[in-house]
């Protein structure tokens, strides 16, 4: 039992920290979770890592990896970008390098890999679609093979990075007649294809995602990820590197050390916040739900460096408690603050000078929600343990 | 980072789990809510000669040198069946203390006597203000001729009827606002002045109020330096703490086990109410809770065996510890439906203890109170 991090690692941690602090400039922080490459800036950032060799940690030689003694070094890379609010080391290695290398042709691997380890390639994840939410699987987007083509229509929701991404890693239905989860295949789309149209959703915070229409759009079929059919297998596979590599605990550690720093410089009436007993047991409470969480995180991580081993109940537990937890403590934070707490940004998104903590409160409230039900939320994380870790019968 | 248990970890792990499940059935757990002692003494015997007594002390004490997270797996298989035992109060605190504190002559009477099974010493620190942290103790130490003189009242004192010596933390200094001037004492139980009041509780366990008035001891009874005890005391008092957090997580993880297998098999509305999303997630949410539950546990263990800062982990283990086993057991009760709550079904059992254990040696309240101090104060 040794939740140490290696001195190997602990080196490597000072590195990234120096590294953010020469690199970071106010124009990288993102209010989404884990920063999208959305701008040149962000971009940039991400492509000084990939000179470093940080996207390639742990990846085969042969497609442009870093072979490494360090099983953590992603994991600490990334605790590091999320403590800074810098881009994360996200889905493109998680999901596409991760899956490829595992399922993909060589011919893809080849072509992608290396380029996306070098940071040349943004990508667009899309499965969800308006009727396959929750329920994932019933996605209805259709592949039809002619000649050496797919041929694909439909439509695909809450595509977060498609206005500005080069290649879309989209779930197909390739077989109707299968059952739900055994007609789906995996795609790899170009997004300048024809017959691709994007329009914009706005969320709650005022940051951008995506509908993406698909209409009779054409893809060598050497594209397919893997075989044909068998995409829900590795998009459940996929999901649980997302899970654990997306969304970790650092950024609610990170709101919850400002906050405290906070409630302990400030004065309300003359009396130090931090001196309320009420303000103490809030903050002594969360504390507790916050260590929770990067117990979860650490468990995960442990499992998930074991050879051949996909930590799929680890990361779901991850995933709910990440929900619980920073819904509980937004909602927490703004009380403790107050009507001074709702004070918010402008449609410039500058916080009015009244604002506490430059409105960011606010926004972790009103983002809270959405930690709830994104990429299998806490409803469904539940169903995932509850089926597959404590063996209860379906419906 | 490693996650895994040792192979003597395991070993021990294994061995305990199959002894416990024999030796200490549920039977016997409700037998000893009503017997005169609360534990039983044939069982404490074995343990002794498992070697389990021995666990945390220097091998030249004939102990195993071994360190908190080899507590937390035993305590946690102690707790897997609700074992009633002095394991914690006399080995883990009480020797605890003697190994931390005591003068060689100290340790190599007591010592080997703890670990044969021969002296049971009873752990009288908290008073009625419910603090576990070396504060709100009011009991008096007032030195006189060879030796003191101890006055006060020390509250939830457990097995202390059946314990040969009391191990009492008093001041003999400074005031109960500081754990400065605090010293420890091992008083023969059967001292003059020395009154014991069982207290009944939710969990029909052996508690005890200790009145101790005008009870007079040696100089030979002081255990570590006078007025200097907290420091040596309170990573003793941490792993206590420590190791009741693993009876409690063994504790939960049986009763979500029984529930969810109750959820499997009762059938309504023509199915098995396991097969329900609001029966699912209360379970599934309960593991996850009981999970991080171990995990903390076992980090805090580390922590204190690694000498790393363990203050705050301690009182983030026992507070979130303390509410899961709450928790698992009220969920645990309300999932088997009105049988739940029929005292013949060992869901009682449960219940009962979960609510006393997240009050008993410090409440969350009072850890949160440690967390705050921390974070805010420093």
């Amino acid at each position: 039992m040794n939740f140490a991090f290696t001195k190997e690692e602990e080196a490597f941690r000072t590195e990234v920290r120096e590294f953010i602090s020469g690199a970071m400039t106010d124009d990288i922080p993102s209010r989404w979770l884990g920063g999208l490459l959305d701008t040149p800036v962000r971009q940039e950032f991400v492509t000084k890592m990939a000179d470093k060799g940080w996207l390639s940690i742990g990846f085969p030689e042969k497609y442009g990896g870093t072979e490494s003694t360090m099983p953590l070094a992603q994991y600490v890379l990334n605790e590091e970008l999320h403590m800074a609010q810098a881009p994360i080391v996200g889905k493109n290695l998680g999901v596409v390098v991760n899956t490829l290398l595992h399922q993909g042709s060589e011919e893809l691997k080849q072509e992608f890999v290396p380029r996306i380890l070098r940071n040349e390639i943004q990508w667009a994840l899309a499965y969800t679609e308006p009727e396959a939410g929750s329920d994932l699987a019933n996605m209805q987007c259709k592949a039809v093979l002619d000649g050496d083509e797919y041929v694909i229509n439909g439509q695909k929701r809450f595509i977060t990075s498609a206005h500005f991404a080069d290649y879309m890693w989209t779930g197909v239905r390739t077989d109707p007649d299968a059952s739900k989860h055994k007609g789906i295949s995996l795609l790899i789309l170009d997004m300048d294809s024809p017959g691709i149209t994007i329009t914009p959703i706005w969320t709650i915070i005022g940051e951008r995602t995506n509908d993406v229409f698909l209409d009779n759009v054409r893809v060598p079929k050497e594209r397919l990820v893997g075989e044909e059919n068998k995409g829900w297998q590795y998009i459940t596979e996929a999901l649980t590197y997302e899970r654990f590599a997306m969304t970790s605990i650092a950024p609610t550690v990170r709101k919850f050390q400002r906050f405290v720093d906070f409630v302990k410089e400030t004065e309300v009436e003359g009396k130090r916040l931090a001196d309320d007993p009420v303000v103490r047991r809030k903050i002594a409470r969360l504390s507790v739900l916050v260590e929770i969480g990067r117990m979860l995180d650490f468990r995960c991580v442990a499992m998930a460096v074991k050879p051949d081993y996909v930590p799929y109940i680890e990361a779901a537990m991850n995933k709910m408690w990440g929900g619980i937890v920073e819904t509980e403590m937004s909602d927490q934070f703004l009380d403790i603050l107050g009507p001074h707490g709702y004070l918010w940004k402008d449609s410039e998104a500058k916080a009015s000078e009244d604002a506490l903590l430059d409105g960011d409160v606010a926004d972790d409230y009103l983002w809270a929600g959405h930690q709830r039900v994104a990429a299998a939320g806490v409803d469904i994380s539940k169903n995932i343990i509850a089926r597959r870790h404590l063996n209860l019968p379906s419906g | 980072m490693d996650m895994e248990f040792t192979e003597e970890q395991q070993h021990l792990m294994n061995s305990a789990r199959s002894f416990l499940a024999k030796e200490c059935p549920s039977a016997l757990v409700r037998e000893l809510e009503t017997s005169e002692l609360g534990f039983s003494p044939g069982l404490w015997r074995k343990m002794a000669e498992l070697g389990w007594l021995g666990l945390p002390f220097p091998e030249e004490y004939d102990g195993y040198g071994m360190g908190a997270i080899d507590l937390v797996v035993l305590g946690k298989e102690l707790g897997r069946v609700l074992c009633p035992s002095p394991y914690i109060p006399t080995v883990v605190l009480s020797g605890g203390a003697i190994v931390a504190a005591g003068s060689e002559e100290q340790k190599s009477l007591h010592l080997p006597r703890i670990i044969s099974g021969e002296e049971l010493i009873a752990f009288a620190l908290q008073e009625s203000g419910g603090s576990y942290s070396g504060r709100g103790i009011n009991t008096t130490a007032t030195e006189a001729g060879d030796g003191f003189v101890l006055n006060g009242t020390k509250m939830f004192v457990e097995f202390a009827e059946a314990a040969d010596r009391l191990l009492v933390v008093a001041h003999t200094s400074g005031d109960a606002d500081s754990t400065d001037g605090l010293t420890m004492f091992l008083v023969d139980a059967k001292s003059a002045g020395v009154q014991l009041t069982p207290l009944s509780t939710l969990a029909r366990d052996k508690q005890c109020r200790v009145d101790l008035k005008d009870v007079k001891v040696t100089s030979d009874d002081v255990l570590g330096p006078v007025g200097g005890a907290w420091p040596l005391l309170e990573k003793t008092v941490h792993t206590g703490v420590v190791t009741v957090c693993a009876y409690m997580v063994g504790a939960s993880e049986t009763i979500h086990h029984m529930a969810n297998e109750f959820a499997k098999e009762r059938v309504q509305f023509g199915r098995p109410i396991g097969s329900f999303q609001a029966i699912q997630h209360y379970l599934a949410q309960t593991i996850t809770e009981i999970i991080g539950a171990d995990t903390v546990t076992i980090y805090a263990a580390w922590a204190l065996d690694n000498d790393l800062p363990h203050r705050t982990i301690v009182a983030k283990a026992k507070s979130f510890t303390g509410d899961t086993f709450k928790q698992a057991s009220s969920i645990g009760a309300q999932i088997h439906g009105g049988l739940g709550y029929n005292e013949e079904v060992d869901t009682t059992l449960f219940l009962r203890r979960g609510k006393q254990y997240q009050l008993s040696m410090g409440d969350s309240g009072h850890w949160e109170d440690v967390i705050a101090e921390e974070l805010l104060d420093s």
